[in-house]
């Protein structure tokens, strides 16, 4: 698991800048994936051209992106069989309940509010990198 | 009643009898009974010609008994509701039985509404030979009816009006807080993180004045995130739907107290509180505005040498009422109106740090409890904050007991 890549769903290029730097900063050594967009995140994870789909550790998930927002990602990723068990995390701004309550709805695996700042993130990335990455006990077969 | 002299057809009283013959009434007493009667009363032989209308018939369509008689109601009203008449009328005789109906006839301001009684007349062979009708007037009813029907209809237009702006208004103030938390912290976001990668990456190349820049920079940006906060968090209030479960503010007041005596384990504060201050209301908004009350009299007691907070209950206008007193920096009474209007701050932040947004929460709290939120102080010399709420746990317990 531990070589398997984070994909890292966000529309916000300073927002990716700075969990790119926060990861860099806990070594945890798993390559970041960036789509820039949900289309990108379900071209990458459920490709239609018949490619290889990428299998990352931990999924993380901008909620409010234009077109396809995170949320219908998440559907999209929960209803496929292939992609039922991947590890979603949701990464983002909103604190609102709704947004916390249709996340954990639609079968996210976590939701946590982007730090505001630097310092902040990098230990966010440092507890959630040791928490998802090595501590929690993922599917052996995250595509039965 | 006058008693007519006798007719052909009337049996004579025996005077001084006191017989069945005294009881019986005659035509002229029938006569004078119908004539001093409100209803209009009159009869139609099965042709529909009149052959008998009473003194109200007269006095309201303006004509007189004996010009009547034999005519039909086309030679008196507009055909077509003289062709609703007939139909009625024919109604009663054929089916042989009495029938009601709501009728219109002209009247002197307009049109009247008559609720009418036909039944028909039968000789000794039980055939039907007349249609007797006794019609009442109900136009002021009905006027009346139609008048509350038009306010209802009107209030009931205006209440859907209303409501459905209340839910545009609400709409919007949740799309705005929506926006508000989602697109204005990201670019506070980015301002705090490059200034801090500046700092990390480029600090060196800075010197003190450019690094001080920075972080005056990085303040502010947290200071607006905290208000961005703030704003929701007032916003949420407004918004968030009430639920009344029985509360004891002491209890609640004591919690309170132990979580800023854990943040700020070295300050010595005496507190008292009072027993038995059982209200009725949202328990985490009832908290809510007691933890900003119990917070603002830590934060403005934290200069005193000897620092006192209390919080207790009373009657005041006797109404229970509820207060946070402290001895702390207190505020000048003539501004106590600006306190709670979100983002008026009566101290600077450098002596109390502060959004100035706490007691606006508190008074929103109070105000959807329908209660009233107040302060008093002298500068210097402590505030005390009050509040009554429209339902106590008294009240509850009452309903509770009519219930079992």
């Amino acid at each position: 698991m531990q070589s398997s890549p984070i994909l890292l769903v966000d529309d916000n290029p300073d927002d990716i800048v700075f969990t790119l730097r926060a990861f860099a900063g806990n070594e945890f050594g798993n390559e970041i994936i960036v789509a820039h967009s949900g289309i990108e995140a379900l071209e990458l994870l459920l490709p239609e051209n018949g490619g290889a789909p990428l299998q990352p550790a931990i999924t993380l998930l901008d909620l409010d992106m234009p077109k396809v927002s995170g949320l219908e990602v998440l559907q999209r990723l929960r209803s496929n069989p292939l992609t039922r068990l991947l590890t979603i995390i949701m990464l983002t701004t909103s604190n609102e309940e709704r947004d916390i309550t249709e996340s954990y709805r639609l079968g996210a695996n976590s939701f946590i509010r982007k730090s505001l700042t630097l310092p902040e993130f990098v230990e966010a990335a440092r507890v959630l990198g040791t928490y998802w990455l090595t501590m929690n006990e993922h599917p052996t077969t995250p595509r039965p | 009643m006058t008693t007519t002299p006798a007719e052909p057809f009337s049996a004579q009283p025996e005077p001084g009898a006191n017989s069945a013959a005294d009881l019986r009434v005659g035509p002229d007493q029938l006569l004078a009974l119908i004539d001093n009667t409100s209803a209009v009363i009159y009869m139609r032989n099965l042709d529909g010609r009149y052959m008998l209308i009473n003194r109200e018939y007269e006095r309201l369509f303006n004509v007189r008994r004996e010009d009547v008689v034999g005519l039909t109601d086309h030679d008196l009203f507009p055909a077509a509701m003289a062709d609703e008449f007939r139909a009625n009328d024919l109604a009663a005789t054929r089916g042989g039985v009495p029938v009601q109906m709501e009728e219109v006839a002209p009247g002197d301001d307009g049109l009247h509404t008559y609720v009418t009684v036909k039944f028909p007349l039968m000789d000794g062979d039980g055939r039907v030979y007349a249609v007797c009708g006794i019609s009442t007037d109900i136009t002021d009813r009905k006027r009346a009816e139609e008048e509350v029907a038009r306010l209802n209809a009107g209030l009931e237009r205006r209440v859907l009006e209303r409501t459905a702006e209340l839910e545009t208004s609400t709409k919007e103030l949740d799309a705005f807080a929506y926006s508000v938390s989602h697109d204005l912290r990201a670019p506070l976001r980015a301002l705090l993180g490059f200034s801090q990668m500046l700092l990390d990456d480029h600090g060196d190349r800075l010197n003190d004045v450019g690094v001080s820049y920075l972080h005056r920079l990085q303040q502010n940006a947290a200071r607006m995130s905290r208000l961005i906060d703030d704003l929701l968090r007032l916003s949420r209030t407004t918004r968030a739907e009430i639920s009344h479960q029985p509360i004891d503010l002491g209890q609640l007041a004591e919690a309170i107290f132990e979580e800023l005596r854990a943040l700020d384990p070295d300050r010595i504060v005496k507190v008292t509180i009072d027993d038995h201050m059982a209200v009725f209301g949202d328990s985490r908004l009832i908290r809510l505005a007691l933890q900003n009350l119990i917070a603002n009299a830590w934060k403005f007691t934290s200069k005193r040498p000897d620092p006192q907070i209390a919080v207790g209950s009373g009657l005041h206008e006797g109404v229970p009422a509820f207060f946070v007193r402290d001895n702390g920096a207190g505020f000048d009474a003539r501004y106590a109106k600006r306190l709670f209007v979100p983002f008026q701050r009566l101290h600077d932040a450098t002596d109390f740090e502060g959004s100035g947004i706490g007691l606006a929460i508190v008074q929103r709290v109070i105000q959807r409890h329908g209660g009233t939120l107040w302060a008093e102080s002298t500068l210097g010399e402590g505030a005390t904050f009050s509040f009554s709420l429209t339902t106590t746990a008294d009240d509850y317990q009452l309903e509770d007991r009519h219930a079992k």
